[in-house]
């Protein structure tokens, strides 16, 4: 917020971003449960409840009131997005029912279009695109495997090649892949 | 008067309170009075047993005066007072001693010193009694009529509520037609029911309802008598048509040639000087606004009635009625002081009312929301709510409770109408606590509607348009909106007229010229006088629904005060006991919390009905000329006298309790079985302010060590005014008794609330320890005082 200046021109610097978000979700989420975003009373029970808000600036309220006003550049380009840990400790919490964890993805889906992504995503993304994983399997993760007994190699893409195919084949043929590469490469 | 001959009955309450008081030695002791024929103990004289032994005892030794010695009057005193009635004695020759509450429960541990108080207050109960005289209940008849004032929705429903019962109603209006603010709305919340829909049938029930009878242009001038009898004038403006006649065909309206502003339409419309404010108005027909009307005759001429008097004339009718019902409703707060919202400045600010008449299809513009300012488009509204309420520097302190619902109900029509409508509401905090409330808001939001937390700080004209300037709290960032159209909601606030009203009728109000109730919680539409209700928003601002609630309560509890036909005036009063002696100088009328006095030929005269025996009146009187039936000024220095002589206790102090708030405080610390000093004594009286200081004067010539006033608060106290002139009064005497060499740490005055009962006891421990480290007084000083007292009764 420091880079943005503290007066809101309601309309010549807002625009209708809760339509834009209930665009996007319309494939996933049915409209009347993620227009409850119209109804948020701030009230705070999600950002009271957040875990990763104790520790970092994520501030989901803060978030869904801007949303409704319609500040959309500044919650794209709002870097704490991407600290929401999808716990849905709010959403399960939140007193008028809003899909509080489901519109901040949709928002992150958003951002990311936009190009506002942060790089250590992009680095498990490109992690994700090479292996189907976005963590890699490291070698004291195969001894802890070992260890309570099951496989030492999951039984993933990293067992199944042909299954990496068709992750590969999903990551191309949605653009994801290219977006990607594209901003890594840009920094 | 016959000799006395006074039974004395302890009851033991099953060793409750003989396992502390000594029952037989008070049994012996009392044996031994003068005038006493019967003392006798008995294990529940509640019991058949021992109300038996009572009256047995009346029949065989003929007694004529009752004392009973149990537990606190407030649990078996009318039981008492009926039984012994049977055998005919007067409730007046009956006195309880409260030796359980007061006594036994309180003084465990102390067997002595309670038996000996038990004594000393049976033995001021027996004096007292002895200087009674038998009182007897008055009757008046009750005049079964009820006066309603207002016509809005609230007078409407009470008028016709009463009106069903069978009971004669007066309903004032002071406008040309009843329907009152609901008249001028499209729509109400929750519901969204059309507002004419529901009133209109209810304005013609009134119309239609024999036991109705309507003055509109209407205004109560003058009320007179009492509660259950009043007499009251009211003045009636000209309407220069006769509403008999006029059959509304608005030949009159067409010819006219004066056109001025509607106020019905909050002034954004036109109007003739004849018209009908509205085409369901009742009465339904027409009528001459004589402020613009120029008399040019022309509507006379037309009228095929022959309706209308161009010299009609100002009349005044006299009514007389058992209740009265006050209903006179609310005006908006006027927004001229806040430059900051341009109101009156900018035509396209408006009030919520305004825009009620704006956006209603009968309303000026045909329900079109156009900028007043050059009848453009609207496309953006804002609403200020809060313009003025919650505001104690230049508005109203209060919440004034509908705003946030009719705000939001005006938002939630208007874009069901005007598609792609953009509505911003800005608020402090949202309140929508009631039924179906808080729905109706979370709907307005899925509808689009939006809200910023946040009051308006200013309104920048821009152009047609209006820039408002605000926080959004939400976001801890200034925000700024432009708007084609402002809506302010300001204050409710009492309609004015009330001030002058309540003067004629006698009712306070409260400190934002709203009704007083009777009890906020407890008898919210009463007022403080008898005989008078009031409901709907002039007791507060309040919605619809809560209107109507209280009117239907306001109605009820009229015909409850009527149906008795006749009311019963309790007889302890006060009164001119010596009427040689008043000089009408007014000193009483002056203190009288009930203005029950007046002066009628050179001599105060004390309405009976009006009284509320106090007894604040009867210390005001220089010339000793005012009594207090139930406690005479007799009875009370027997009684004074009779606890404290012959008492055997070191030290003794003297509690006077106003009777319902304190002596329950009092009950309670014994009812918890709480412990304090034996030397504590009780004289129960209406209220403090009743006692001269010649009591007290007497009591410390007499035996008394200390004295203490425990007062019932002003606001929730029986009697008002009366406890805080106590307390004045008893600060006065603290001076005064010095000049009798008596230390002002003897007198104690303390407001007592009912739960304070548990600080009564560290009250009483305090000031016994006082008292006791100041000694006894000494025999000089009360002998030095009963001297001067004597004088001063031969002078």
């Amino acid at each position: 917020m420091d880079s943005t200046k503290p007066l809101i021109k309601i309309d010549e610097e807002t625009s209708d971003f809760i339509a834009e978000i209930l665009e996007k979700g319309a494939q996933i989420f049915p409209k009347e449960e993620l227009e409850r975003i119209l109804t948020c009373i701030q009230c705070g029970t999600c950002y009271g409840s957040c875990p990763s808000g104790r520790i970092t600036a994520y501030h989901v309220r803060v978030i869904m009131r801007k949303a409704q006003l319609g500040l959309k550049e500044e919650v794209l380009k709002d870097e704490n997005l991407w600290n929401c840990t999808t716990c849905y400790t709010c959403q399960e919490r939140c007193p008028r029912e809003v899909e509080t964890t489901d519109t901040i993805r949709l928002i992150r889906n958003m951002a990311f279009e936009a190009g506002y992504v942060k790089k250590p995503h992009l680095i498990v993304s490109r992690n994700f695109i090479e292996t189907g994983h976005s963590i890699p399997l490291r070698d004291e993760d195969k001894e802890k495997r070992k260890r309570v007994g099951v496989s030492e190699i999951p039984p993933t893409t990293l067992t199944y090649p042909e299954a990496l195919k068709e992750v590969q084949t999903l990551v191309e043929a949605t653009g994801f892949k290219e977006k990607v590469l594209k901003l890594l490469e840009e920094g | 008067m016959e000799k006395p001959r006074v039974g004395v009955f302890i009851c033991e309450c099953g060793g409750n309170i003989s396992d502390v008081v000594d029952v037989k030695k008070v049994v012996k002791t009392a044996s031994e009075w003068e005038n006493v024929l019967v003392a006798r103990h008995y294990t529940y004289m509640c019991s058949k047993p021992g109300v038996e032994l009572i009256k047995q005892s009346i029949k065989k030794r003929e007694l004529n005066r009752i004392v009973i010695a149990c537990c606190t009057p407030k649990m078996h005193r009318k039981m008492f007072e009926r039984n012994v009635g049977e055998e005919g004695i007067n409730p007046a020759f009956l006195e309880i001693v409260n030796v359980r509450e007061q006594c036994s429960w309180v003084h465990h541990g102390d067997n002595e010193g309670a038996t000996q108080k038990a004594i000393d207050l049976i033995r001021g109960a027996v004096k007292k009694v002895e200087n009674a005289v038998p009182l007897h209940p008055g009757k008046m008849p009750v005049k079964p009529a009820v006066l309603v004032i207002g016509g809005g929705i609230a007078g409407i429903t009470a008028a016709l509520r009463v009106a069903e019962a069978g009971i004669k109603v007066y309903l004032v209006e002071k406008e040309p037609t009843i329907g009152g603010h609901m008249a001028k709305y499209a729509k109400v919340f929750p519901t969204l029911d059309c507002a004419q829909c529901i009133l209109t049938p209810k304005m013609g029930d009134v119309a239609e309802n024999p036991n109705i009878e309507l003055f509109t242009l209407a205004e109560v001038k003058a009320v007179e008598g009492v509660p259950g009898d009043f007499k009251v004038k009211i003045k009636l403006k000209p309407r220069g048509v006769d509403v008999e006649k006029c059959v509304g065909c608005g030949a009159c309206n067409r010819v006219c040639p004066v056109e001025t502003v509607s106020d019905f339409d909050e002034g954004l419309g036109k109007r003739k000087a004849i018209y009908i404010p509205f085409p369901q108005a009742v009465p339904s027909a027409y009528v001459i606004d004589f402020d613009s009307c120029t008399k040019c005759g022309k509507c006379a001429e037309k009228c095929p009635r022959k309706a209308i008097n161009l010299e009609d004339t100002e009349k005044e009718i006299e009514i007389n009625v058992g209740a009265i019902i006050v209903a006179t409703g609310f005006k908006l707060f006027d927004l001229s002081d806040y430059g900051e919202y341009k109101y009156g400045m900018h035509p396209n600010v408006i009030t919520a009312l305004q825009m009620e008449r704006l956006m209603n299809v009968a309303g000026p513009t045909s329900g079109a929301i156009v900028r007043p300012s050059d009848g453009g488009e609207v496309k953006k509204i804002g609403y200020i709510l809060c313009a003025g309420s919650r505001d104690t520097n230049k508005g109203k302190p209060y919440c004034s409770r509908v705003c946030c619902l009719y705000a939001t109900k005006q938002a939630l029509m208007m874009r069901e109408f005007m598609e792609g409508l953009d509505i911003w509401i800005h608020y402090i905090d949202l309140r929508a606590a009631g039924r179906r409330y808080e729905e109706f808001y979370k709907n307005a939001q899925i509808e689009g509607v939006k809200y910023v937390r946040g009051k308006v700080s200013e309104i920048i004209p821009d152009g047609d348009q209006l820039i408002v300037r605000a926080e959004d709290t939400m976001l801890g960032r200034p925000i700024e909106n432009k708007y084609d159209l402002v809506v302010l909601c300001p204050p409710i606030v009492p309609s004015p007229d009330i001030t002058k009203l309540a003067e004629i009728l006698k009712i306070p109000l409260d400190e934002d010229g709203f009704v007083l109730e009777k009890h906020p919680k407890l008898d919210p539409v009463a007022t403080k006088r008898e005989g008078i209700f009031a409901c709907g928003v002039i007791t507060g601002p309040k919605d619809i629904q809560t209107s109507v609630s209280e009117a239907e309560g306001a109605a009820a509890k009229a015909i409850n005060f009527l149906i008795q036909k006749e009311k019963i005036i309790e007889p302890n009063k006060a009164y001119l006991a010596v009427p040689e002696k008043c000089d009408a100088c007014g000193e009483c009328i002056e203190v009288c919390p009930t203005e029950a006095i007046s002066i009628a030929s050179e001599k105060v005269e004390i309405n009976e009905i009006l009284c509320n025996g106090c007894g604040a009146c009867i210390p005001a009187c220089p010339k000793e000329a005012l009594d207090l039936k139930g406690l005479s000024e007799k009875q009370l220095m027997a009684e004074i006298e009779g606890i404290l002589t012959g008492s055997e206790s070191e030290i003794k102090i003297l509690a006077f309790v106003e009777n319902e708030i304190a002596y329950t405080a009092l009950d309670l610390t014994g009812v918890a079985r709480l412990s304090y000093p034996s030397s504590i004594r009780v004289i129960p009286v209406p209220s403090t302010s009743r006692l001269k200081l010649k009591h007290i004067l007497y009591a410390f010539a007499k035996g008394a060590d200390g004295i203490m006033f425990l007062e019932a608060p002003e606001h929730e106290g029986p009697f008002g005014k009366a406890h805080a002139i106590a307390e004045e009064r008893i600060e006065n005497y603290k001076f005064d008794i010095e000049d009798y060499d008596v230390d002002s740490i003897r007198l104690w005055f303390s407001k007592v609330y009912v739960p304070d009962w548990r600080k009564l006891v560290k009250v009483f421990e305090t000031f016994d320890r006082m008292i006791k480290d100041e000694g006894p007084i000494e025999q000089e000083v009360r002998e030095n005082i009963l001297k001067q007292l004597s004088q001063e009764t031969d002078t």
